[in-house]
């Protein structure tokens, strides 16, 4: 992605400090390293929450036009989560909330997510999803 | 032409003393090659009729997926991977199978069951009925219907079995037991379909009526009621109220697992085994948690059908279902590994039986969409980046061959999928560049390779499919054979006389 490119993705300002994320030279966080074999919270997760962490995925066709809410997934899939039951869904997902309304990322394309890690189950009040881990007040770009 | 090759023929003959009067003699090639030729000459046909069928497919396991897995398991032994011969490459005998349903050039796996399983092809998303059913429409079913490899046996008193990793309702398996208008009718029907039960319900009845003696894999929500949570914090997906795992207990006295500590307490003295290790599919190999391996199942449905058939025998159909799904993911990585437990599985099922009296049939149901790139040199990883030939030595120089738009490329790629390097514009339109990726990502276990024509799943292909076989008959394996002839070989080799 040419900057050229992200910055007339992000016109309506719906992407927050790129130049921030962009300046990190730190390696983004696998979302297989949030959990255990036995799908339970992995030491580094337990250790990470609350913190503002960077995340590499890819962003999961949301439901809504100009929501603050999407899945990221390890894999590219095309398919809202919404559309599948949550036992179809890949076990190594995180749920975002950005803190502004977003533009939708093409679902093939990386992107870096960078937000609060929180743990815990959650259900969103308007899509009813289910998250057990999330990345809060978060900001993305292109990786 | 012809008299060159009576020419050559003659040549040939007496390969021994021919061998030592060529200069190339005692190139490791040729005397490698040498040997092979001693092993085919020395074959002998098995004619035994045969006690026990083991049919191991590999879904989506295609002869490019299977070479990936050769290669990928050649180089995890430290080998460059190109020479390395996977357990069932070692069989006597070879044919390439032609998988195309009767209505669709690309197969899917309910017409490719139907076919392996009950010697007539079908057409798409239907299972053990013939092509006159029409897919979704109940009214068809009745007078359409066949008998599959399991009812075969069954008839003849044999003990019969199914084991997948994918969900045992899924459409392999289902091959074995079911007749449906539609392989997705796992866990209801369409209301006002009288015709036909549900997937699992027809598991249950093939199970009570002593048809299944043994029923591993996936699939647990579809066997109980969606008001009723099971085990590991789901729920059912079925509409009748019924838990189904609890009646096959209650009723039939089977042995229910659901974990490796459920797994490893099933008897194998006969009891029926209804092992159920999964909401929906089990895990990837690579991720693969509390649950047993293909093998470990393989070799519990065998001690128990043993224990079951006696001296009658056994028919067991073994399904790797996950190869199939890691390359609609366009992930490799996962692939290959699960292509690596399915050839540990045959490994385990060659090591319990004895080729005089069981023939075992190792293939694919199709092939995926899936590629392989060029030029690369020896040793470049099979799931990395295409590396440059070395033209003074063996192994590659491990340099990234680049493509003419400045950037490397991995060996295997997939022609469509979701890891299409086409990205979505605003417009709707697609259009894009190949992103740049480094041998780590390339190799990292979740990595998709790139792809061309952007889908929501990689799909099947018709590309031929291999069958491997050893045992009675096994050498009627043959050329290039349409995919129902599996059936027949199997079927003649439980019935001669």
């Amino acid at each position: 992605m040419h900057r050229r490119h992200f910055l007339t993705l992000s016109a309506a300002g719906a992407l927050a400090a790129p130049a921030a994320l962009r300046a990190q030279a730190e390696e983004p966080l696998q979302l297989r390293r949030l959990y255990t074999d036995d799908r339970d919270f992995s030491e580094t997760a337990r250790s990470l929450e609350g913190d503002r962490v960077l995340f590499e995925g890819f962003m999961a066709p949301p439901l809504e036009a100009n929501s603050t809410f999407f899945v990221l997934t390890k894999m590219p899939m095309s398919v809202c989560p919404f559309c599948e039951t949550e036992s179809e869904w890949p076990d190594d997902i995180l749920a975002v909330y950005t803190k502004r309304v977003y533009r939708v990322a093409p679902f093939n394309r990386k992107i870096h997510v960078r937000g609060e890690l929180e743990l815990g189950p959650y259900r969103d009040p308007d899509t009813g999803f289910l998250s057990m881990v999330r990345a809060v007040n978060a900001t993305f770009d292109y990786a | 032409m012809r008299q060159t090759m009576t020419a050559l023929a003659a040549l040939l003959t007496g390969t021994a003393a021919m061998a030592q009067d060529l200069p190339q003699a005692d190139n490791e090639w040729f005397t490698a090659a040498q040997e092979r030729l001693q092993q085919e000459l020395a074959k002998a046909p098995n004619t035994n009729r045969a006690t026990n069928v083991i049919l191991m497919v590999a879904d989506g396991n295609g002869v490019g997926s299977n070479y990936i897995t050769r290669v990928f398991s050649g180089q995890q032994e430290g080998g460059l991977g190109d020479d390395y011969v996977q357990y069932h490459e070692t069989f006597p005998y070879l044919a390439l199978v032609k998988t195309y349903n009767v209505n669709a050039q690309t197969p899917d796996s309910a017409g490719t069951g139907t076919a392996m399983m009950a010697g007539v092809k079908t057409n798409i998303g239907i299972i053990g009925v013939d092509s006159d059913v029409v897919r979704g429409d109940c009214s068809t079913l009745p007078g359409n219907t066949v008998a599959s490899m399991n009812e075969i046996a069954h008839e003849m008193g044999k003990a019969t079995g199914i084991v997948s990793t994918a969900r045992i309702t899924h459409a392999t398996p289902a091959s074995a037991y079911a007749k449906t208008v539609d392989r997705n009718f796992e866990a209801t029907v369409p209301e006002g379909c009288d015709t036909q039960t549900d997937i699992a319900n027809q598991l249950i009845e093939a199970m009570e009526s002593g048809l299944i003696d043994v029923a591993m894999g996936g699939g647990r929500r579809n066997f109980v009621d969606a008001s009723m949570e099971i085990e590991e914090g789901t729920t059912g997906r079925r509409e009748d109220g019924r838990n189904l795992i609890e009646e096959a207990q209650a009723e039939l006295g089977a042995h229910y697992a659901w974990n490796q500590e459920s797994f490893e307490a099933a008897p194998t003295d006969g009891t029926p085994i209804l092992g159920l290790f999964e909401s929906s599919h089990m895990q990837y190999e690579a991720d693969r948690g509390d649950e047993p391996s293909l093998a470990e199942m393989t070799a519990k449905a065998i001690e128990t059908l043993q224990a079951s058939g006696g001296e009658n025998g056994f028919f067991l159909q073994v399904e790797s279902g996950r190869v199939d799904h890691a390359n609609h993911a366009g992930n490799a990585g996962r692939m290959v590994r699960d292509g690596r437990a399915f050839v540990e599985a045959i490994r385990v099922a060659d090591e319990m039986t004895d080729d005089a009296n069981t023939l075992i049939v190792v293939t694919a149901d199709h092939e995926h969409a899936i590629g392989l790139n060029g030029y690369c040199g020896r040793g470049s990883n099979i799931l990395g980046l295409c590396a440059e030939i070395n033209n003074e030595g063996v192994e590659t120089t491990g340099e990234p061959i680049l493509a003419d738009d400045g950037k490397p490329y991995t060996v295997v790629g997939y022609l469509n999928g979701a890891s299409s390097v086409l990205l979505r514009q605003p417009g709707g339109e697609y259009f894009g560049a190949r992103p740049d990726v480094t041998e780590e990502e390339a190799t990292d276990i979740d990595y998709v390779q790139q792809a061309l024509i952007p889908r929501s799943s990689e799909t099947h292909s018709a590309e031929d499919v291999a069958v491997y076989a050893k045992g009675p008959f096994a050498h009627l394996y043959e050329g290039t054979i349409e995919q129902n002839v599996i059936f027949h070989v199997m079927h003649h080799a439980l019935t001669a006389e």
